[in-house]
Protein backbone atom coordinates (compact mmCIF):
# COMPACT_ATOMS: atom_id res chain seq x y z
CA UNK A 1 0.00 0.00 0.00
CA UNK A 2 0.78 3.81 0.02
CA UNK A 3 3.59 4.53 2.14
CA UNK A 4 4.51 7.83 0.36
CA UNK A 5 3.19 9.93 3.38
CA UNK A 6 5.43 7.92 5.87
CA UNK A 7 8.55 8.03 3.72
CA UNK A 8 7.87 11.94 3.81
CA UNK A 9 7.34 12.17 7.45
CA UNK A 10 10.90 10.24 7.80
CA UNK A 11 12.78 12.26 5.66
CA UNK A 12 11.12 15.53 7.38
CA UNK A 13 12.73 13.90 10.43
CA UNK A 14 15.76 13.71 9.20
CA UNK A 15 15.97 17.39 7.89
CA UNK A 16 14.68 18.65 11.17
CA UNK A 17 16.88 16.23 13.69
CA UNK A 18 18.38 19.12 14.90
CA UNK A 19 15.42 21.53 15.61
CA UNK A 20 13.69 18.43 17.32
CA UNK A 21 16.63 18.50 19.77
CA UNK A 22 15.19 21.78 21.02
CA UNK A 23 11.94 20.39 21.27
CA UNK A 24 12.62 17.78 24.00
CA UNK A 25 12.15 21.29 25.69
CA UNK A 26 9.74 22.72 24.64
CA UNK A 27 6.90 20.30 25.73
CA UNK A 28 3.78 21.04 27.39
CA UNK A 29 2.22 17.67 28.52
CA UNK A 30 -1.20 17.87 30.74
CA UNK A 31 -3.12 15.24 32.68
CA UNK A 32 -6.66 14.52 32.18
CA UNK A 33 -8.83 12.00 33.35
CA UNK A 34 -11.77 10.61 31.08
CA UNK A 35 -14.90 9.74 33.12
CA UNK A 36 -15.30 6.68 31.72
CA UNK A 37 -12.37 5.54 34.11
CA UNK A 38 -15.06 5.74 36.71
CA UNK A 39 -18.01 3.53 35.09
CA UNK A 40 -17.96 1.10 37.58
CA UNK A 41 -18.66 3.48 40.87
CA UNK A 42 -21.08 5.21 38.18
CA UNK A 43 -22.97 2.21 37.54
CA UNK A 44 -23.45 1.47 41.17
CA UNK A 45 -24.54 4.79 42.16
CA UNK A 46 -21.61 6.07 44.24
CA UNK A 47 -20.28 8.31 41.80
CA UNK A 48 -22.63 11.10 39.84
CA UNK A 49 -21.48 13.02 37.21
CA UNK A 50 -20.46 16.03 40.15
CA UNK A 51 -18.80 12.84 41.93
CA UNK A 52 -16.43 12.41 38.88
CA UNK A 53 -15.18 15.51 38.36
CA UNK A 54 -14.75 16.49 42.62
CA UNK A 55 -12.71 12.48 42.22
CA UNK A 56 -10.81 14.08 39.26
CA UNK A 57 -9.62 17.10 41.04
CA UNK A 58 -8.18 15.14 43.48
CA UNK A 59 -5.88 13.34 41.63
CA UNK A 60 -4.10 16.92 40.55
CA UNK A 61 -5.10 16.50 36.91
CA UNK A 62 -6.19 20.01 35.32
CA UNK A 63 -8.19 18.26 32.46
CA UNK A 64 -11.62 16.00 32.10
CA UNK A 65 -13.08 14.47 29.52
CA UNK A 66 -16.18 13.57 29.17
CA UNK A 67 -18.68 10.25 27.30
CA UNK A 68 -21.60 12.86 27.40
CA UNK A 69 -23.85 9.33 26.50
CA UNK A 70 -22.55 7.49 29.22
CA UNK A 71 -23.37 10.14 32.45
CA UNK A 72 -25.79 12.89 30.79
CA UNK A 73 -29.25 11.33 30.72
CA UNK A 74 -31.48 11.84 28.06
CA UNK A 75 -28.75 12.71 25.54
CA UNK A 76 -29.03 15.10 23.79
CA UNK A 77 -31.21 17.39 25.53
CA UNK A 78 -29.80 18.63 28.62
CA UNK A 79 -27.13 19.70 26.74
CA UNK A 80 -29.08 22.17 24.69
CA UNK A 81 -30.53 23.91 28.25
CA UNK A 82 -28.59 27.12 29.84
CA UNK A 83 -29.28 25.52 32.82
CA UNK A 84 -27.57 22.12 32.18
CA UNK A 85 -24.71 24.27 30.73
CA UNK A 86 -24.38 27.52 33.24
CA UNK A 87 -24.05 23.85 36.19
CA UNK A 88 -21.36 22.72 33.68
CA UNK A 89 -19.39 25.73 33.57
CA UNK A 90 -19.88 26.00 37.03
CA UNK A 91 -18.41 23.00 38.08
CA UNK A 92 -15.46 23.01 35.70
CA UNK A 93 -14.64 26.39 37.73
CA UNK A 94 -15.48 24.92 41.62
CA UNK A 95 -13.13 21.67 40.30
CA UNK A 96 -10.52 23.94 38.41
CA UNK A 97 -10.88 21.82 35.26
CA UNK A 98 -10.55 22.44 31.32
CA UNK A 99 -12.71 20.46 29.30
CA UNK A 100 -9.67 18.20 27.47
CA UNK A 101 -12.09 16.15 24.93
CA UNK A 102 -15.90 15.12 24.33
CA UNK A 103 -16.10 11.54 23.15
CA UNK A 104 -18.47 11.05 20.41
CA UNK A 105 -19.87 7.87 19.93
CA UNK A 106 -21.17 8.04 16.00
CA UNK A 107 -24.57 5.25 15.65
CA UNK A 108 -24.34 4.71 12.00
CA UNK A 109 -26.28 1.57 12.55
CA UNK A 110 -28.66 3.15 15.02
CA UNK A 111 -31.35 1.71 12.76
CA UNK A 112 -31.15 -2.31 12.41
CA UNK A 113 -32.32 -2.41 8.70
CA UNK A 114 -29.55 0.27 6.79
CA UNK A 115 -26.57 2.02 7.94
CA UNK A 116 -27.14 5.37 7.60
CA UNK A 117 -26.84 7.53 4.55
CA UNK A 118 -23.30 9.56 4.26
CA UNK A 119 -25.23 12.62 4.48
CA UNK A 120 -27.20 11.56 8.11
CA UNK A 121 -23.84 10.70 9.19
CA UNK A 122 -22.02 13.62 8.96
CA UNK A 123 -25.20 15.44 10.51
CA UNK A 124 -24.82 13.30 13.25
CA UNK A 125 -21.05 14.33 13.52
CA UNK A 126 -22.35 17.85 13.18
CA UNK A 127 -24.66 17.54 16.13
CA UNK A 128 -21.71 16.75 18.28
CA UNK A 129 -19.48 18.58 16.73
CA UNK A 130 -21.87 21.26 18.05
CA UNK A 131 -22.71 19.83 21.65
CA UNK A 132 -18.76 19.29 21.98
CA UNK A 133 -18.08 23.28 21.52
CA UNK A 134 -21.33 24.41 23.61
CA UNK A 135 -19.72 22.81 26.93
CA UNK A 136 -16.20 24.22 25.99
CA UNK A 137 -14.59 21.92 24.58
CA UNK A 138 -12.10 21.99 21.70
CA UNK A 139 -11.17 18.58 20.48
CA UNK A 140 -14.09 15.64 19.55
CA UNK A 141 -13.07 12.17 19.91
CA UNK A 142 -14.46 9.98 17.10
CA UNK A 143 -14.31 6.18 16.86
CA UNK A 144 -12.00 4.54 14.93
CA UNK A 145 -14.92 2.78 13.22
CA UNK A 146 -15.56 6.32 11.56
CA UNK A 147 -15.70 6.30 7.84
CA UNK A 148 -13.56 8.69 6.02
CA UNK A 149 -16.18 10.34 3.70
CA UNK A 150 -17.93 11.66 7.18
CA UNK A 151 -14.83 13.30 8.40
CA UNK A 152 -14.40 14.82 5.79
CA UNK A 153 -17.80 16.17 4.85
CA UNK A 154 -17.79 17.40 8.69
CA UNK A 155 -14.27 19.39 8.69
CA UNK A 156 -16.26 22.83 7.20
CA UNK A 157 -18.40 22.31 10.36
CA UNK A 158 -15.49 21.59 12.77
CA UNK A 159 -14.10 24.48 11.54
CA UNK A 160 -16.98 27.07 11.80
CA UNK A 161 -17.26 25.53 15.90
CA UNK A 162 -13.43 25.04 16.32
CA UNK A 163 -13.71 22.23 17.30
CA UNK A 164 -11.11 19.60 16.24
CA UNK A 165 -11.85 16.05 14.86
CA UNK A 166 -9.52 13.55 16.33
CA UNK A 167 -9.89 9.99 14.97
CA UNK A 168 -9.36 7.49 17.75
CA UNK A 169 -5.81 5.14 17.06
CA UNK A 170 -7.07 2.02 19.57
CA UNK A 171 -5.86 -1.50 19.41
CA UNK A 172 -5.40 -2.92 17.28
CA UNK A 173 -5.31 0.16 15.10
CA UNK A 174 -2.00 2.06 14.77
CA UNK A 175 0.06 4.80 13.43
CA UNK A 176 2.55 4.38 10.64
CA UNK A 177 -0.11 1.84 8.93
CA UNK A 178 -1.60 2.06 5.71
CA UNK A 179 -4.88 2.24 7.55
CA UNK A 180 -3.80 5.25 8.52
CA UNK A 181 -2.23 6.47 5.38
CA UNK A 182 -5.72 7.17 3.99
CA UNK A 183 -6.77 9.57 6.50
CA UNK A 184 -3.08 11.10 6.29
CA UNK A 185 -3.82 11.45 2.80
CA UNK A 186 -7.50 13.26 3.70
CA UNK A 187 -5.10 15.45 6.00
CA UNK A 188 -3.21 16.60 3.42
CA UNK A 189 -5.65 16.90 0.19
CA UNK A 190 -7.73 19.15 2.09
CA UNK A 191 -5.19 21.17 3.98
CA UNK A 192 -7.62 21.03 7.39
CA UNK A 193 -6.06 21.77 10.67
CA UNK A 194 -9.53 20.43 12.36
CA UNK A 195 -8.52 16.92 12.01
CA UNK A 196 -5.92 14.70 13.51
CA UNK A 197 -4.93 11.36 15.51
CA UNK A 198 -6.11 10.57 19.07
CA UNK A 199 -3.53 8.27 19.79
CA UNK A 200 -4.94 5.20 22.60
CA UNK A 201 -1.52 4.06 24.71
CA UNK A 202 -3.46 0.05 24.86
CA UNK A 203 -1.65 0.03 21.30
CA UNK A 204 1.35 0.35 23.29
CA UNK A 205 1.28 -2.86 25.17
CA UNK A 206 4.01 -4.80 26.38
CA UNK A 207 2.32 -7.85 27.41
CA UNK A 208 -1.30 -8.71 27.55
CA UNK A 209 -2.56 -7.00 31.62
CA UNK A 210 -2.18 -9.40 34.80
CA UNK A 211 -5.79 -8.62 35.53
CA UNK A 212 -7.10 -10.31 32.40
CA UNK A 213 -4.67 -13.14 32.95
CA UNK A 214 -5.71 -13.36 36.97
CA UNK A 215 -9.53 -13.46 35.83
CA UNK A 216 -8.65 -16.07 33.34
CA UNK A 217 -7.24 -18.14 36.20
CA UNK A 218 -10.38 -17.28 38.56
CA UNK A 219 -12.39 -18.58 35.77
CA UNK A 220 -10.84 -21.87 35.52
CA UNK A 221 -8.22 -21.50 32.83
CA UNK A 222 -4.96 -23.87 32.89
CA UNK A 223 -1.29 -22.30 32.96
CA UNK A 224 -0.25 -24.33 29.91
CA UNK A 225 -3.25 -22.87 27.87
CA UNK A 226 -2.09 -19.26 29.67
CA UNK A 227 1.33 -19.50 28.57
CA UNK A 228 0.46 -20.58 24.71
CA UNK A 229 -1.48 -17.50 24.88
CA UNK A 230 1.33 -15.09 26.67
CA UNK A 231 3.85 -16.65 24.02
CA UNK A 232 2.06 -16.07 21.20
CA UNK A 233 1.45 -12.27 22.34
CA UNK A 234 5.21 -12.37 22.91
CA UNK A 235 5.65 -13.69 19.38
CA UNK A 236 3.52 -11.27 18.07
CA UNK A 237 5.56 -8.13 19.72
CA UNK A 238 9.15 -9.91 18.42
CA UNK A 239 7.71 -10.14 14.62
CA UNK A 240 5.84 -7.11 14.65
CA UNK A 241 2.11 -7.15 14.29
CA UNK A 242 0.73 -7.67 10.93
CA UNK A 243 -1.27 -4.37 10.50
CA UNK A 244 -5.41 -4.19 10.67
CA UNK A 245 -6.64 -2.72 7.17
CA UNK A 246 -9.29 0.21 6.46
CA UNK A 247 -12.70 -1.60 6.04
CA UNK A 248 -15.59 -0.47 6.63
CA UNK A 249 -16.75 -3.97 7.17
CA UNK A 250 -15.62 -4.14 11.04
CA UNK A 251 -16.26 -7.34 11.65
CA UNK A 252 -14.07 -8.67 8.24
CA UNK A 253 -10.93 -6.53 8.63
CA UNK A 254 -10.92 -7.59 12.41
CA UNK A 255 -11.24 -11.48 11.34
CA UNK A 256 -8.69 -10.93 8.98
CA UNK A 257 -6.41 -9.07 10.90
CA UNK A 258 -6.41 -11.99 13.80
CA UNK A 259 -5.91 -14.51 11.21
CA UNK A 260 -3.15 -12.50 10.04
CA UNK A 261 -1.34 -12.36 13.29
CA UNK A 262 -1.37 -16.16 13.75
CA UNK A 263 -4.99 -16.59 15.93
CA UNK A 264 -5.79 -19.79 14.25
CA UNK A 265 -2.32 -21.61 15.26
CA UNK A 266 -2.65 -20.39 18.55
CA UNK A 267 -6.28 -20.96 18.82
CA UNK A 268 -5.68 -25.06 17.47
CA UNK A 269 -2.68 -24.87 20.14
CA UNK A 270 -5.37 -24.11 23.38
CA UNK A 271 -7.50 -26.45 21.68
CA UNK A 272 -4.77 -29.57 21.98
CA UNK A 273 -3.68 -28.30 25.43
CA UNK A 274 -7.53 -29.30 27.07
CA UNK A 275 -8.31 -25.64 26.65
CA UNK A 276 -12.23 -25.09 28.14
CA UNK A 277 -14.28 -21.98 27.74
CA UNK A 278 -11.85 -19.57 30.12
CA UNK A 279 -9.11 -20.46 27.91
CA UNK A 280 -10.42 -19.66 24.57
CA UNK A 281 -11.65 -16.49 26.15
CA UNK A 282 -8.45 -15.60 27.48
CA UNK A 283 -7.12 -16.49 24.19
CA UNK A 284 -9.70 -14.38 22.31
CA UNK A 285 -9.24 -11.10 24.20
CA UNK A 286 -5.28 -11.42 23.84
CA UNK A 287 -6.03 -9.82 20.48
CA UNK A 288 -7.67 -7.10 21.63
CA UNK A 289 -4.24 -6.06 22.72
CA UNK A 290 -1.21 -4.66 20.92
CA UNK A 291 1.89 -3.33 20.24
CA UNK A 292 3.30 -0.47 17.93
CA UNK A 293 6.37 1.88 18.49
CA UNK A 294 6.22 5.08 20.42
CA UNK A 295 8.36 6.44 18.01
CA UNK A 296 5.15 6.53 15.51
CA UNK A 297 3.65 9.48 18.03
CA UNK A 298 7.08 11.29 17.15
CA UNK A 299 6.69 10.70 13.63
CA UNK A 300 3.01 11.95 13.62
CA UNK A 301 3.54 14.36 16.37
CA UNK A 302 2.01 17.08 14.24
CA UNK A 303 -0.96 15.49 13.84
CA UNK A 304 -1.81 14.26 17.21
CA UNK A 305 -3.56 17.29 19.60
CA UNK A 306 -5.08 14.62 22.33
CA UNK A 307 -3.97 11.18 23.77
CA UNK A 308 -6.16 8.60 25.64
CA UNK A 309 -3.79 7.37 28.54
CA UNK A 310 -5.45 3.59 28.73
CA UNK A 311 -4.18 1.79 31.09
CA UNK A 312 -5.19 -1.36 33.15
CA UNK A 313 -3.85 -2.13 36.53
CA UNK A 314 -1.63 0.20 38.24
CA UNK A 315 0.10 -1.65 41.01
CA UNK A 316 1.05 0.16 44.87
CA UNK A 317 4.58 1.07 43.30
CA UNK A 318 2.92 2.99 39.95
CA UNK A 319 4.10 0.26 37.70
CA UNK A 320 1.30 -0.43 35.33
CA UNK A 321 0.88 -4.03 34.30
CA UNK A 322 1.07 -3.72 30.66
CA UNK A 323 1.19 -0.12 28.61
CA UNK A 324 4.45 1.17 28.24
CA UNK A 325 4.01 4.69 30.22
CA UNK A 326 7.67 5.31 30.80
CA UNK A 327 8.71 4.99 26.88
CA UNK A 328 5.67 6.66 25.77
CA UNK A 329 5.79 9.74 27.62
CA UNK A 330 9.31 9.91 26.78
CA UNK A 331 8.56 9.78 23.10
CA UNK A 332 6.23 12.73 23.58
CA UNK A 333 8.44 14.57 25.57
CA UNK A 334 10.80 14.16 22.44
CA UNK A 335 8.49 15.10 19.77
CA UNK A 336 7.10 18.41 21.66
CA UNK A 337 3.93 17.46 22.48
CA UNK A 338 1.49 19.99 23.74
CA UNK A 339 -1.65 18.48 24.96
CA UNK A 340 -3.12 15.75 27.58
CA UNK A 341 -2.79 12.64 28.40
CA UNK A 342 -6.17 11.80 29.54
CA UNK A 343 -6.44 8.54 31.96
CA UNK A 344 -8.58 6.06 30.81
CA UNK A 345 -8.85 2.86 33.06
CA UNK A 346 -10.35 -0.56 31.66
CA UNK A 347 -8.94 -2.99 34.14
CA UNK A 348 -12.39 -2.78 36.38
CA UNK A 349 -14.23 -4.93 34.04
CA UNK A 350 -11.85 -7.73 35.15
CA UNK A 351 -12.28 -7.30 38.86
CA UNK A 352 -16.25 -6.83 38.67
CA UNK A 353 -16.24 -10.41 40.53
CA UNK A 354 -13.61 -9.31 43.03
CA UNK A 355 -14.41 -5.49 43.48
CA UNK A 356 -13.12 -2.68 41.53
CA UNK A 357 -11.32 0.73 42.92
CA UNK A 358 -11.24 3.09 39.90
CA UNK A 359 -11.17 6.07 42.91
CA UNK A 360 -7.83 4.87 43.45
CA UNK A 361 -6.78 2.85 40.33
CA UNK A 362 -6.87 6.49 38.89
CA UNK A 363 -5.17 8.31 41.59
CA UNK A 364 -2.26 5.65 41.34
CA UNK A 365 -1.89 6.22 37.08
CA UNK A 366 -2.20 10.12 37.41
CA UNK A 367 0.54 9.80 39.60
CA UNK A 368 2.78 7.09 37.11
CA UNK A 369 2.09 9.66 34.44
CA UNK A 370 3.34 12.67 36.69
CA UNK A 371 6.72 10.85 37.45
CA UNK A 372 7.32 10.16 34.10
CA UNK A 373 6.53 13.62 33.00
CA UNK A 374 8.49 15.77 35.42
CA UNK A 375 11.24 13.32 35.80
CA UNK B 1 -18.66 -15.69 42.17
CA UNK B 2 -20.03 -12.39 43.78
CA UNK B 3 -20.08 -9.87 41.19
CA UNK B 4 -21.56 -7.02 40.26
CA UNK B 5 -25.30 -6.21 40.79
CA UNK B 6 -27.25 -6.56 37.63
CA UNK B 7 -31.21 -7.27 38.91
CA UNK B 8 -32.39 -5.24 41.07
CA UNK B 9 -33.03 -7.61 43.86
CA UNK B 10 -36.59 -6.00 44.29
CA UNK B 11 -37.57 -5.94 41.48
CA UNK B 12 -39.23 -9.52 41.00
CA UNK B 13 -42.54 -9.73 40.92
CA UNK B 14 -45.54 -10.95 39.25
CA UNK B 15 -48.08 -8.59 37.15
CA UNK B 16 -51.42 -8.18 38.28
CA UNK B 17 -54.15 -6.51 35.86
CA UNK B 18 -58.03 -6.63 36.71
CA UNK B 19 -57.58 -9.09 39.32
CA UNK B 20 -55.71 -11.64 37.35
CA UNK B 21 -51.74 -12.46 37.28
CA UNK B 22 -50.68 -11.35 33.58
CA UNK B 23 -47.01 -12.47 33.60
CA UNK B 24 -44.11 -11.96 35.36
CA UNK B 25 -41.41 -8.82 35.90
CA UNK B 26 -37.80 -7.96 36.54
CA UNK B 27 -35.20 -4.93 36.60
CA UNK B 28 -31.87 -5.04 35.48
CA UNK B 29 -29.17 -2.70 33.96
CA UNK B 30 -27.49 -2.76 30.65
CA UNK B 31 -24.24 -4.73 30.60
CA UNK B 32 -22.87 -1.56 28.81
CA UNK B 33 -20.65 1.43 29.70
CA UNK B 34 -22.74 4.08 28.37
CA UNK B 35 -26.49 5.08 27.59
CA UNK B 36 -27.99 3.83 23.77
CA UNK B 37 -31.05 3.70 21.89
CA UNK B 38 -32.96 1.15 22.77
CA UNK B 39 -32.86 0.74 18.53
CA UNK B 40 -29.45 -0.84 18.87
CA UNK B 41 -31.06 -3.73 21.51
CA UNK B 42 -31.07 -6.48 19.13
CA UNK B 43 -32.59 -9.16 21.79
CA UNK B 44 -33.52 -9.85 24.93
CA UNK B 45 -33.72 -13.34 25.59
CA UNK B 46 -35.17 -14.52 29.30
CA UNK B 47 -35.08 -17.93 30.82
CA UNK B 48 -36.62 -18.77 33.91
CA UNK B 49 -36.54 -22.13 35.55
CA UNK B 50 -35.43 -23.66 31.87
CA UNK B 51 -38.42 -22.05 30.00
CA UNK B 52 -37.50 -19.41 27.21
CA UNK B 53 -40.00 -17.19 26.96
CA UNK B 54 -41.47 -16.48 23.31
CA UNK B 55 -39.94 -13.05 22.07
CA UNK B 56 -43.29 -11.76 21.54
CA UNK B 57 -44.15 -11.99 25.08
CA UNK B 58 -41.52 -9.74 26.21
CA UNK B 59 -41.92 -6.36 27.38
CA UNK B 60 -39.60 -3.47 28.04
CA UNK B 61 -40.15 -0.49 29.73
CA UNK B 62 -38.02 2.74 30.46
CA UNK B 63 -38.88 5.92 31.69
CA UNK B 64 -42.55 4.97 31.97
CA UNK B 65 -43.02 3.75 28.54
CA UNK B 66 -43.45 0.42 27.72
CA UNK B 67 -42.33 -1.34 24.29
CA UNK B 68 -42.57 -4.94 22.60
CA UNK B 69 -39.24 -5.87 21.26
CA UNK B 70 -40.48 -5.24 17.95
CA UNK B 71 -41.17 -1.65 18.22
CA UNK B 72 -38.13 -0.91 20.02
CA UNK B 73 -36.19 -1.22 16.75
CA UNK B 74 -37.33 1.79 15.81
CA UNK B 75 -37.26 3.77 19.18
CA UNK B 76 -34.86 6.77 18.93
CA UNK B 77 -36.50 9.48 21.40
CA UNK B 78 -33.85 11.10 24.12
CA UNK B 79 -36.73 10.46 27.08
CA UNK B 80 -36.54 6.48 26.18
CA UNK B 81 -32.43 5.36 26.56
CA UNK B 82 -31.65 2.65 28.37
CA UNK B 83 -29.15 4.80 30.40
CA UNK B 84 -26.44 3.85 32.20
CA UNK B 85 -26.55 2.54 35.93
CA UNK B 86 -30.37 2.40 35.51
CA UNK B 87 -32.70 -0.66 35.79
CA UNK B 88 -35.35 -1.17 32.80
CA UNK B 89 -38.23 -3.01 33.78
CA UNK B 90 -38.52 -6.19 31.49
CA UNK B 91 -42.18 -8.07 31.84
CA UNK B 92 -43.37 -11.45 30.55
CA UNK B 93 -46.26 -12.02 29.78
CA UNK B 94 -47.30 -15.14 31.26
CA UNK B 95 -50.57 -16.45 32.43
CA UNK B 96 -50.48 -17.24 36.25
CA UNK B 97 -47.21 -15.47 36.68
CA UNK B 98 -44.51 -17.86 38.95
CA UNK B 99 -44.72 -19.21 41.90
CA UNK B 100 -44.24 -18.57 45.27
CA UNK B 101 -40.27 -19.18 46.35
CA UNK B 102 -37.53 -19.69 44.69
CA UNK B 103 -36.06 -19.59 41.02
CA UNK B 104 -33.73 -19.08 38.37
CA UNK B 105 -33.21 -16.51 35.68
CA UNK B 106 -31.00 -16.28 32.93
CA UNK B 107 -31.41 -13.49 30.74
CA UNK B 108 -29.63 -12.30 27.81
CA UNK B 109 -28.55 -8.60 26.54
CA UNK B 110 -28.30 -8.33 22.93
CA UNK B 111 -26.67 -4.89 21.89
CA UNK B 112 -25.11 -3.74 19.04
CA UNK B 113 -23.29 -0.50 19.46
CA UNK B 114 -22.70 0.61 15.78
CA UNK B 115 -18.61 0.93 16.10
CA UNK B 116 -18.41 -2.75 17.26
CA UNK B 117 -17.34 -5.46 15.05
CA UNK B 118 -19.21 -7.82 17.02
CA UNK B 119 -22.55 -7.76 18.86
CA UNK B 120 -22.76 -7.83 22.45
CA UNK B 121 -24.08 -10.63 24.54
CA UNK B 122 -24.41 -10.41 28.22
CA UNK B 123 -25.60 -13.05 30.26
CA UNK B 124 -27.12 -12.37 33.62
CA UNK B 125 -27.92 -14.89 35.39
CA UNK B 126 -29.76 -14.68 39.44
CA UNK B 127 -31.48 -16.65 42.10
CA UNK B 128 -34.53 -14.97 43.17
CA UNK B 129 -37.69 -14.88 44.97
CA UNK B 130 -41.59 -14.22 44.53
CA UNK B 131 -43.45 -13.90 47.46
Amino acid sequence: MNCRYRQAASLQMQAVTNIKEEQIMSYDIKRSVSLYSYQDEYYDGKLDLEGCLRETAKTGATGVELLAEQMIRRFPLPIETQEFRDQWFEWLKKYNLEPSCYDAFLENKIYDNRTLSLGEQINMMKRDLRLASMLGFKNLRTLVSTPMDVIEGSLDYAAEVDVKIGLEVHAPFSLNSGWADGYMEMIHKTGTKHFGFIPDMGIFCKNIPDVLRDKARRQGASEECIKIVDDAYAERLAKGFVKIKYDLNLGKANMEYRMANGMKEMMDAVEKAGGGPADMAYAGASFTYSWSEPQDLIDNIDYIFHTHAKFYNVHEDYVETAVAIPEVVEAFKKAGYKGFLSSEYEGGEHLRDVGVDSIEQVRRHQEAMRRAIEG
Amino acid sequence: MAGRQIYNPDGFKNVEENGKITGYQFQFKAQYYRGFTLSIVRDIRVNVDGEDAAREDIRFTVNGETFTLEEMRTVVDSDYRWEFGDYATVTVLKEGGLAKGSHHIKAMQIIAPSYMPFQTEALCEADFEIA
